[in-house]
């Protein structure tokens, strides 16, 4: 009654007004993404078996995976998500076996072509001669690792430039 | 010096143009162009940055940044928005009165341009200083309610119309109330110059002496102007925007501007007739008095902002009975202590 109420409104006002504002500026700075956030895939090629588990677990069809066998082995050769039709609800990450597909924090994956909208996780030729055969029949465990090691390398590097991260965000 | 800043700029083309050798009259008539061409951009300046400020008020409340993106700290942001809606086409419905409808939105700055030379900012700083300037104020403020009722009712559009409507049966009953609050003053002062009006506050304020004259001047002000609570004339949940609705481009943003510039103008009022004009309080004299004029006006700018983002809007019937209920007995009571007052006080003499 006789006003109360409007000065305690405009005394709510005027303490708002010097409060800390809240507002973001989302390109320039970014609210902390928690550590489970459901993001950009990640995935570990030297741990893939590429035994397409993850392609059969997705319920959209958006892994498509190539392999070749080298030697005795399955050799990953292509790992691509048509990431427009994913809906990151993370069943390919639960059904890996060998803990090699990963979520990362990265959410900002808008491309200013569509045909730049496919996730390419890898894109390798599969290499010609079996040469780790008979260092995997002989050779002891550490051994193998390391020369498995040695011929994932360039392979991470393609996929690196078969996606270009940089290009993201436009 | 600082004190003597622009009646120094007015005296100094004064002698630059009497070296020129032409007669007096004409010098005269130069000063008095160059004063109010002045004037016309301070206003048009202010009322683009009036908005920006209003965003900022509005975002600080509700605790966001608004406008940083155009210019340092978003400050060219009104001018950018000004140039956007230069550009945009003047839609004209099909069925409006065309010349009606385009002339309301030219004519609706003019009364507050108009009221603007006799608005003293600061020692000997008004354009024009004339021996009715409250009475002229008055007479040519109440004039922007024709301009809104052309607008609306030249648009043939139903939220048009309505708003319109409201724009009239508000600012007449409104209209009211304010008078009558500065008629207080007005008795104690016994002049209706701006100058003398001042010069009388110059111990104490008149808000210290008429205070409810104050608050019934302040809301009827805010309500004349249209702006919130009092705002159902725009009420943009009901008619969308008023008397605007039809307008697109520059003829909205006439619209937008004036209403800016009429905060002004009642703030600028509210301070020469209550918060003493351009004087210092505290004997802070090394102050310029314009400068003094301008903080007084700005802080009730802030003032009528911060109504704007702190209440609803209220009905229509509601606006009504106070105005009609409340704002005018108050009104008439005011004055009615006032001059008994002002009786008691030559009996005994004080």
């Amino acid at each position: 009654m006789f006003g109360q109420g409007l000065i305690k409104g405009l005394q709510i006002t005027w303490k708002e007004f010097w409060t800390k504002k809240f507002t973001v500026q989302y390109p320039d700075e970014q609210h902390p993404v928690p550590e489970r956030f459901h993001g950009r895939f990640v995935l570990d090629v030297d741990k893939c078996i590429a035994c397409s588990l993850c392609a059969n677990a997705c319920p959209n069809k958006v892994i498509n995976l190539k392999r070749e066998k080298v030697g005795k082995k399955q050799f990953l050769t292509e790992y691509v998500m048509n990431i427009q039709y994913c809906m990151f609800c993370g069943l390919c990450v639960e059904a890996c076996n060998k803990d090699a597909l990963h979520f990362s924090q990265d959410f900002n994956m808008n491309q200013y072509f569509y045909r730049d909208i496919p996730l390419v996780l890898v894109r390798r030729e599969a290499p010609a001669e079996p040469e780790e055969e008979q260092a995997g029949k002989t050779g002891e465990k550490p051994q193998r690792q390391a020369k498995a090691k040695k011929q994932a390398e360039p392979a991470a590097a393609e996929a690196a430039a078969g996606k270009d991260p940089g290009k993201e965000g436009q | 010096m600082l004190e003597n800043l622009f009646v120094g700029v007015a005296d100094w083309l004064r002698s630059l143009l009497g070296g020129l050798g032409t007669p007096v009259e004409i010098n005269e008539a130069i000063v008095m162009l160059v004063k109010l061409v002045a004037i016309l951009v301070f206003i048009l300046l202010n009322a683009a940055w009036l908005v920006y400020m209003e965003r900022k008020v509005a975002a600080y409340m509700q605790a966001r940044i608004g406008p940083n993106r155009v210019g340092p700290k978003g400050l060219l942001q009104p001018f950018a928005d000004v140039g956007k809606l230069i550009c945009k086409e003047i839609v004209i419905p099909r069925k409006a009165d065309i010349v009606v409808f385009l002339l309301a939105p030219v004519l609706i700055f003019v009364p507050t341009v108009m009221v603007f030379a006799v608005i003293p900012f600061g020692k000997n700083m008004a354009a024009i200083d004339m021996n009715i300037g409250v009475f002229y104020l008055l007479a040519i403020t109440s004039l922007s309610t024709l301009f809104l009722w052309m607008g609306g009712w030249a648009s043939n559009s139903k939220y048009s119309l309505i708003g319109s409507m409201r724009v009239v049966a508000q600012m007449v009953s409104y209209e009211l109330p304010l008078v009558l609050g500065l008629l207080g003053v007005i008795m104690i002062v016994g002049s209706l110059r701006m100058s003398d009006i001042i010069a009388a506050q110059e111990h104490v304020w008149f808000i210290f002496t008429q205070p409810i004259a104050f608050l019934i001047y302040f809301t009827a002000a805010v309500a004349e102007t249209n702006r919130c609570p009092f705002d159902l004339v725009e009420g943009e949940s009901e008619i969308i925007s008023g008397p605007y609705t039809e307008y697109a481009g520059m003829a909205f943003a006439m619209f937008f501007m004036a209403e800016y510039a009429n905060i002004m103008v009642i703030c600028a009022m509210a301070t020469i007739m209550f918060l003493g004009g351009w004087h210092a309080p505290f004997g802070l004299d090394f102050i310029p008095s314009w400068i003094w004029f301008f903080l007084k006006m700005y802080a009730l700018i802030f003032i009528v902002m911060q109504l704007r983002w702190t209440y609803p809007r209220i009905r229509v019937d509601q606006l009504m009975g106070f105005g009609w209920k409340v704002l005018v007995p108050l009104a008439l009571a005011n004055i009615f202590i006032t001059g008994v007052g002002m009786k008691i006080y030559q009996a005994i003499g004080w």
